[in-house]
């Protein structure tokens, strides 16, 4: 028999033994319904979002409401992150650690940490593409000394108090 | 069923008929599920890569050609999805996450060993550990009967990138069929007489 024909066989007896399971069907349903039947629903998932945010503010603490977002003064806004492969979560632990590093170093410290930070951020998006994957090699050799070894030293004793304070 | 009974449960499909697509899944979807499971061994992979494949056929349904068969065009964007998804995998997720994932493969591949021993698909066994890349034209030419030049166009790469896949697939399947040559012969003798 010849290797050709030999193949052909064999595929076609093995795709025989494949079924398709049922899983695959109900959840192709699903997604159909979800893409044409609730394509009116879009704007309305908007407005919960929209809502839901307003939920969590009121949650926070009033401490911390009187503060603005102090991530938002390092990334402009959490679209920064999300566009960049990040998620709302993930931006809330960032705020979370800011909010930490603000209650736990002096204002000087605080202000230092925070310039430090914005310096590292910045290089960071800039190479970070919508999947979260990071190119380095976009950086210039200084930047990328700086990205690598500078930044990180000047944030590390400030990082330390941080954590070392919990 | 063929392209020209099928076009109109396809423009159906558009307008938000769900009983048209019902259609359009039971006449393509083992077609695409078989496809993919020859590609990826992963269960839940291989559901997601399906899903994909779905969502993308209504959501590009505008750039099909309708001169052309439409299995070859769905063929195309499952492929797609097959290699969108393992580049995705392979950047997103976490260190550990992939050692697990590997352990996986490695624990689909027994699987497959036990398919392999109790029917005796030996040439599948050696198409499983080829890499991807050899793979998935094996499959095509193989299983889907395409030309060398249409898989070219179906995997939006060189005909001759195609053609050297080709040679090194089937070098490796005949590798294999030398070196089990003569146990292949005494157990082929022994079954069929």
């Amino acid at each position: 028999m010849s290797i050709d024909k030999q193949l052909r066989d064999e595929l076609l007896q093995h795709a025989k033994s494949l079924k398709t399971p049922p899983e695959i069907e109900s959840r192709v349903y699903l997604s159909y319904q979800n893409d044409f039947l609730q394509k009116k629903g879009r704007l309305s998932m908007k407005k919960r979002l929209v809502s839901g945010i307003i939920a969590v503010a009121i949650l926070i603490p009033t401490a911390a409401l009187a503060t603005p977002y102090l991530a938002d003064q390092i990334f402009g806004s959490s679209q920064t992150i999300i566009e960049r492969g990040g998620t709302q979560e993930d931006y809330q632990e960032i705020e979370k650690l800011f909010q930490e590093a603000k209650s736990k170093l002096t204002e000087e410290e605080y202000a230092e940490f925070s310039a430090v930070m914005k310096q590292l951020m910045d290089l960071k998006i800039k190479i970070t593409d919508q999947n979260g994957v990071m190119h380095e090699d976009q950086l210039t050799a200084k930047e990328r000394k700086q990205f690598e070894e500078i930044l990180p030293q000047k944030a590390a004793p400030y990082f330390e108090k941080i954590r070392g304070g919990k | 069923m063929n392209d020209k009974e099928l076009l109109p449960w396809l423009e159906k499909m558009l307008t938000g008929d769900e009983a048209a697509f019902r259609v359009v899944y039971q006449a393509t979807h083992t077609d695409v599920h078989r496809t993919i499971a020859f590609l990826v061994y992963n269960k839940q992979d291989i559901e997601d890569i399906a899903n994909e494949t779905y969502t993308r056929m209504w959501r590009s349904f505008h750039t099909y050609d309708q001169n052309r068969p439409f299995r070859s065009w769905l063929h195309g964007i499952t492929v797609r999805q097959v290699q969108d998804w393992k580049r995705k995998a392979w950047r997103r997720i976490r260190l550990f996450e992939r050692n697990r994932l590997m352990h996986d493969e490695q624990f689909d591949w027994t699987d497959s060993e036990v398919i392999k021993s109790e029917t005796q698909l030996e040439l599948l066994g050696v198409v499983r550990t080829l890499s991807y890349k050899l793979r998935v034209v094996v499959i095509l030419r193989y299983f889907h009967d395409y030309a060398l030049d249409e898989i070219s166009e179906l995997l939006q790469i060189p005909l001759g990138t195609v053609k050297s896949r080709h040679h090194l697939a089937l070098k490796a399947l005949r590798k294999h069929c030398e070196l089990t040559g003569g146990d292949s012969y005494v157990h082929r003798q022994t079954t069929t007489r």
